[in-house]
């Protein structure tokens, strides 16, 4: 039940799929050049709200 | 009392009855809808999923524009829970019927777009039947909002990770007894993450919004507000006659997923979402002088 949880949760959520989707959309619209500097990026992004969907359970803060 | 025709709006002869007398009328009626096999509804539910896991390969080796694709998924999504509501009250076939086998069938792969189980979907949503309105046993009373802004600020809230709605059907799970079923949530959510997962680390997240994330959320809220929250606002009231309306959509009968007549699926479930317009036409004049909430329909 443990193991479900984890992987039904925000951040795994977030680093499995928006994490590549936003990498994806940068690149898609020429914001950045293929790189480890655009992973970096997509994950500054992608970050705030994973931390915030997991610690304050509400991806857009309001709830 | 046979002699009198509902068809006439004849209220000083529906008033003069008692409510035995009614609701003999009432059910001589409903039972005319009854006990026919919604074909439509089958191949609805069926080519429709279809349509919808055809879209993957299409769109993946390029066969189909992605932004042709996307909101054919939506509308896929869109039209993916009514044919499994069908199932869910055994229209298709009761247990023990010659059909049972297409209704479950129907029931299971119906709703997979909308990544929502079948035997969750059934027992929950005749708690919803039971005790509707009701803000501790309804499932889908957070549904409520007394807006249209209202219901998609709280849509917004339900989605979260710990809003109302995630669990809203475990607790009903549990009141039931039936927490057995939380695994058809946990396996159908383990599949769809894993698909979202697969396409997005193969280069295809994109896609894989466009095509099932987003789809799903957009007919998430369409399902929500035409389904849970416009039939049954302003959703104070509970009792056969109180607890569910007719409304007049602004875009339609068939945006608004058939609904407008909902008060008939509450009164009749074994009526056919398609004849459901039909029996209310019929049953308008006695739903009338029950007192029910008819709207300008």
């Amino acid at each position: 039940m443990l193991l479900i949880k984890i992987l039904l949760s925000p951040p795994v959520f977030a680093a499995g799929f928006l994490w590549p989707l936003t990498h994806e959309v940068i690149l898609r619209m020429s914001l950045m050049p293929t790189g480890w500097q655009s992973w970096v990026v997509s994950a500054g992004i992608v970050l705030p709200f994973a931390l915030m969907a997991h610690f304050r359970g509400s991806w857009i803060w309001i709830k | 009392m046979d002699q009198i025709s509902t068809n006439q709006d004849d209220s000083s002869a529906l008033s003069s009855l008692n409510d035995v007398q009614l609701d003999v009328m009432e059910r001589k009626i409903a039972t005319k809808y009854m006990q026919i096999v919604p074909w439509g509804a089958v191949v609805w539910g069926l080519g429709n999923c279809l349509m919808f896991i055809a879209l993957f390969p299409l769109v993946l080796m390029d066969i189909m524009p992605l932004w042709i694709a996307f909101p054919i998924a939506t509308l896929n999504c869109a039209l993916a829970y009514l044919p499994s509501h069908e199932a869910q009250h055994n229209i298709i076939g009761g247990p023990g019927q010659r059909l049972r086998w297409l209704n479950e069938c129907v029931g299971h792969i119906s709703p997979i777009p909308l990544v929502l189980p079948y035997r969750i979907l059934r027992a929950t949503h005749m708690v919803h039947h039971q005790h509707c309105n009701d803000p501790e046993l309804d499932p889908d009373y957070d549904v409520h909002a007394r807006s249209n802004i209202d219901f998609f600020v709280q849509y917004l809230k339900n989605i979260q990770p710990d809003g109302g709605r995630n669990n809203a059907y475990g607790s009903c799970l549990e009141r039931l007894g039936r927490t057995d079923l939380m695994l058809d949530s946990a396996v159908s959510e383990g599949i769809y993450l894993t698909v979202l997962l697969a396409m997005a680390w193969s280069g295809h997240a994109i896609e894989a919004a466009l095509l099932w994330w987003l789809p799903k959320l957009i007919a998430g809220a369409h399902l929500q507000y035409y389904l849970s929250w416009a039939p049954h606002r302003p959703g104070r009231e509970q009792g056969r006659y109180r607890d569910t309306r007719a409304f007049k959509s602004q875009l339609g009968n068939i945006f608004s997923a058939g609904m407008q007549y909902h008060i008939i699926h509450h009164l009749y479930p074994r009526i056919p979402l398609s004849l459901t317009p039909a029996a209310y036409r019929e049953l308008k004049p006695i739903l009338a002088q029950r007192g029910c909430e008819l709207g300008n329909r």
